[in-house]
């Protein structure tokens, strides 16, 4: 049984094994995610390499046309973005080459982090810290393990030892998925998720407005009791406008760190979102959602989402990227699009789609992701051959071509 | 085989006592060779009017690493002119890439390339975060890389260290760390503070206890350095001190001299470090007392971490002081972090005003000490890059150090009562090119124990600088003629014409493999990981820094104290 690491959340969980078998399945952890992404993965000899106007083609044909279409476009968007660190250091340099906008398929969800650290930032802590001295841990309009079911087993909650003396739900239920162990409570709140952050951000401070919630008003008491609290937030759980509860949660923490210690922890990123978005900005010094055009690199986070961009047709075609899950196929548009994607996404795929099958990181491809905390860079293992390229050499034998042509932004 | 000649420049190589004498040099497959001077060469240089210096290197520039991707990410205005988008570079080698203070890698490897400098070092990388920190150094072309490990506020080491633990355990365990995470040198950053911020204590004096391991920084200090010492790392302890920042920290600073019992250490941006507390403003400089310390002292080496105004980011694990000096930030958002029981991280956007007062002495402080330690070979030329001002103001420092009416006409625009009262109006010294020589490449090369680095005698690697002779040493360290790296013309005329992949530097330890068993016994995640994945290793390195680029180990002679 090869000791694996899974690709399909954030949380990048190490410590379970794999059995070998056709489909492979995991042992150790009955998380619902990894076992049904692992299921969708079962194929193990790819019926489609790649696939030209509807044809099957050979890699290299595939290549070649892509690399055409690519050169033809005035402003493409890669989009979906589900890659590991070497494809996105790929993706950046092929991006710059041909003047691409870059947008993960959860980049709204993204931008909620993202815009709230532009404006205020964040205290932070990582799972070893949460694990060591977290005594309470509210789980901000999420239960956490709905799309993270591995979560409290990572930071310890209700292991030996652990200084967890209990966890809060805020405009959220205690989900099933819970540690018996440990006392846990829901505080349902007024059901408006910013008011209620609003409050207990002024509870925190010691400031009283009127007619307080008691729930957020002994949820403030636990916080300021507390030796170090950490507040869990999910990009993807948040409603629109969500960066105005990452800031006020901000907020909150920062309080806190006045008197007692308190963190963040984010959960999400999952897909390659956040290993994406730290590779692009660390080469380049911005982030996703940025353009590299004529006047130089600009960054906009609204203007640069891709469902707006294919809304107003300011972009005329579409490298996907979705290694992870063959079920994320791109979005609706009758622009052109190359997909680069698992060999059982190619059923999906419109007939027009210029389809070439990669290799997932951590399945048939080793590689690197970023864990949700932020900090460590887990190292995925390749635990069979199904003979496919990654999407890092794909796109880098892409900017070759495209380099050879000419071609650069 | 190919080889170059340059010819006819003069030559400042102070490793070689070479002072400015004009003469040629040879370089072969990327060497430097004695060339005969008949000898046909594939290509020749005229660096007639010409200075001509080894490759610059500076041991102390944050350029990789999570803390600076975090400030990339909370400064998007930092990669703006105005409201317009950063101009593009208009090269076509050039990864889309920009930024002032914190630049892109990309950018990074291209700007200093621009001003002749072929190799940096990241101070402080996080031993949970060394993946990504070899991975963004590899990502900047051209320059040479290596990083020190932050130990010192890690539980592990913290835990050892209280319940008493042989100094032979404490040095596999220091091997051990820098053999997992690739490391070249080691560096402590405020020793236990870091931890016992994330115990909510708030200043941490070199003899004040940590509150829950009951170790002081003063005990941190030593075994660190003596760790260090023995395994037989070039790079002595590279320490960041207790109290970065406070006013009358010199104490903390001479106590922690004191601390290293006469064990060789490296005090990094000593100038954050060298305030006293006299005057009106409780704020002085105790820049003299500073240097006379590291002057009597033979077995210590200094950086400054010089402040030159304008907006930067500050960028250190030094979460304490960090979050204390965080209501300063310009503008006004802060990221801070606690990280995986091992360090931590603050970013904290700053502005040095010239009409600060505060700003203005800072500025002062890092001259004085500059002029005031007498040994060049003992203090390096840094800005503690971003945290004192970005590595491009590297050629405005020098012009402050090599002209003093520049450096008048720069005192009086400050305010008033530091332009009247610092002791910099008196020091009439003047750095020549041979000092700069030293400070800015032989000195970092010989206490980073690189032999063939940082000068210009045969068998050294063909990293050059070639820089057009004129009266503004500004004007000409900022636009070096040509730069060789590893003998390959990388900028001529000021821009990039070539971007090799820079090598990765780093220490291979000797240390008893029993110690994986003894960090079992403290964690089952060492580095936040599952055992098989702590210890990078060297194919994992490769990828990690990119095809091309060199695998640079350096073998590690155990010493005894």
């Amino acid at each position: 049984m090869p000791a694996w690491t899974c690709p399909f959340c954030s949380l990048l969980c190490d410590g379970f094994a794999l059995v070998d078998a056709a489909p492979p399945h995991l042992t150790g952890s009955d998380c619902p995610r990894a076992h049904a992404a692992l299921a969708s993965h079962a194929e193990a000899a790819p019926a489609v390499r790649a696939r030209v106007d509807g044809q099957a083609a050979t890699p290299e044909a595939a290549l070649a046309a892509a690399a055409g279409r690519l050169a033809g476009w005035r402003q493409p968007l890669f989009g979906g973005l589900g890659t590991d660190i070497a494809g996105a250091r790929a993706l950046a340099r092929l991006a710059g080459r041909v003047g691409a906008i870059c947008d993960h398929a959860d980049g709204e969800a993204q931008m909620h982090g993202l815009r709230a650290l532009q404006d205020r930032g964040q205290y932070q802590a990582t799972f070893g810290e949460v694990r060591k001295r977290a005594d309470l841990i509210v789980c901000v309009g999420t239960t956490a393990v709905e799309r993270h079911p591995e979560f409290f087993r990572r930071v310890g909650v209700g292991e030996p030892g652990s200084p967890c003396e209990g966890v809060v739900f805020l405009a959220a239920p205690v989900p099933g998925r819970f540690p018996p162990a440990v006392p846990a409570q829901s505080v349902p709140g007024t059901g408006d998720l910013f008011a209620d952050l609003q409050q207990l951000a002024a509870l925190v401070q010691g400031r009283r407005a009127g007619a307080m919630d008691p729930g957020l008003a002994a949820l403030a008491q636990r916080l300021r009791a507390s030796r170090y609290a950490v507040l869990v937030w999910e990009a993807g759980a948040l409603p629109a406008h969500g960066a105005l509860a990452v800031e006020a949660i901000a907020r909150i923490v920062g309080t806190l760190n006045l008197t007692t210690r308190a963190a963040s922890v984010p959960l999400g990123g999952g897909d390659g979102a956040a290993s994406v978005n730290l590779v692009v900005t660390w080469l380049t010094g911005l982030p996703l959602r940025t353009r590299a055009g004529e006047a130089g690199l600009d960054h906009e986070p609204l203007r640069c989402g891709a469902s707006r961009l294919l809304a107003d047709r300011a972009v005329d075609g579409v490298l996907w990227i979705a290694s992870f899950d063959p079920a994320r196929v791109p979005p609706e548009t009758d622009l052109p699009c190359i997909v680069l994607g698992p060999p059982a996404m190619a059923q999906r795929l419109k007939a027009d789609d210029l389809f070439i099958a990669v290799a997932t990181p951590g399945l048939g491809a080793g590689g690197h992701l970023v864990r949700t905390d932020g900090i460590v860079i887990v190292p995925l293992e390749r635990v069979r051959d199904d003979g496919l390229p990654g999407v890092a050499e794909v796109l880098q034998a892409l900017d070759a071509r495209l380099a050879a042509a000419g071609a650069h932004a | 085989m190919t080889s170059l000649r340059l010819r006819g420049g003069r030559v400042f190589d102070p490793v070689n006592r070479v002072d400015g004498d004009r003469r040629d040099i040879g370089v072969r497959d990327g060497r430097i060779v004695a060339l005969d001077p008949r000898e046909p060469v594939d290509q020749a240089i005229d660096a007639a009017g010409c200075i001509v210096m080894a490759g610059g290197i500076d041991l102390h520039s944050h350029i990789g690493g999570g803390k600076m991707t975090l400030a990339r990410m909370l400064m998007p205005e930092d990669h703006r002119a105005g409201i317009a988008p950063a101009p593009p570079s208009g090269n076509p080698l050039a990864l889309a890439s920009c930024g002032h203070c914190v630049p892109g890698t990309a950018a990074t490897g291209f700007r200093y390339a621009e001003m002749g400098y072929t190799a940096a070092f990241e101070p402080a990388m996080v031993a949970t975060n060394a993946r990504q920190a070899h991975m963004e150094m590899g990502d900047i072309p051209i320059l040479d890389h290596g990083a020190y490990v932050v130990l010192g506020n890690d539980e592990i080491f913290l835990e050892m260290l209280s319940k008493g633990a042989e100094p032979q355990r404490l040095r596999d365990y220091v091997g051990w760390m820098v053999h997992a995470t690739k490391a070249f040198g080691v560096k402590v950053v405020n020793p236990a503070g870091i931890s016992a911020f994330k115990f909510n204590q708030r200043k941490l004096d070199v003899d004040e206890r940590h509150v829950h391991w009951q170790v002081t920084p003063r005990r941190v200090i030593h075994a660190l350095a003596r760790a260090v010492h023995e395994l037989g790392l070039a790079h002595p302890l590279h320490i960041h001190c207790s109290n970065l920042g406070v006013p009358g920290n010199v104490a903390s600073t001479l106590a922690t001299i004191d601390a290293l019992e006469g064990l060789p250490a490296h005090l990094t941006h000593v100038q954050f470090h060298a305030y006293g507390a006299e005057g009106p403003r409780k704020f002085s400089s105790a820049a003299l007392q500073l240097a006379e310390a590291v002057n009597a002292r033979p077995h210590l080496s200094i950086d400054v971490g010089q402040v030159l105004f304008g907006q930067t980011v500050t960028a250190s694990a030094d979460t304490m002081r960090q979050h204390a000096n965080a209501g300063f930030a310009s503008p006004r958002k802060w990221i801070g972090a606690d990280i995986e029981c091992d360090a931590g991280c603050g970013v904290v956007p700053f502005r040095y005003r010239e009409q600060s007062y505060v700003n203005a002495l800072q500025w002062s402080i890092g001259l004085e000490i500059f002029l005031q330690v007498n040994d060049p070979w003992r203090v390096v030329l840094t800005t503690d890059h971003p945290n004192g001002a970005p590595f491009t103001s590297y050629p405005h420092l020098m012009r402050l150090l090599m002209d003093k009416p520049f450096r008048d006409e720069q005192l009086a625009k400050l305010h008033p009562d530091v332009a009247a009262q610092s002791a910099l109006k008196d020091m009439a010294r003047e750095l020549s090119l041979y000092e700069i020589a030293i400070m800015t490449r032989a000195a970092p090369a010989r206490l980073l124990g690189l032999a063939d680095r940082g000068h210009l005698g045969a068998g050294a690697a063909a990293d050059i600088a070639v820089y057009r002779e004129e009266g503004d040493a500004e004007a000409m360290f900022a636009r070096p003629a040509w730069v060789l790296k590893d003998g390959v013309p990388v900028v001529r005329d000021g821009r990039v014409v070539a971007t090799p992949a820079g090598g990765t530097h780093f220490a291979q330890t000797a240390f008893d493999e029993g110690i994986e068993q003894v960090i079992a016994t403290h964690t089952d995640r060492p580095l936040g990981l599952a055992p098989r994945h702590a210890v990078i290793g060297h194919d994992e390195l490769c990828r990690c820094c990119n095809p091309g680029g060199r695998l640079l180990p350096a073998e590690c002679l155990a010493r005894s104290v």
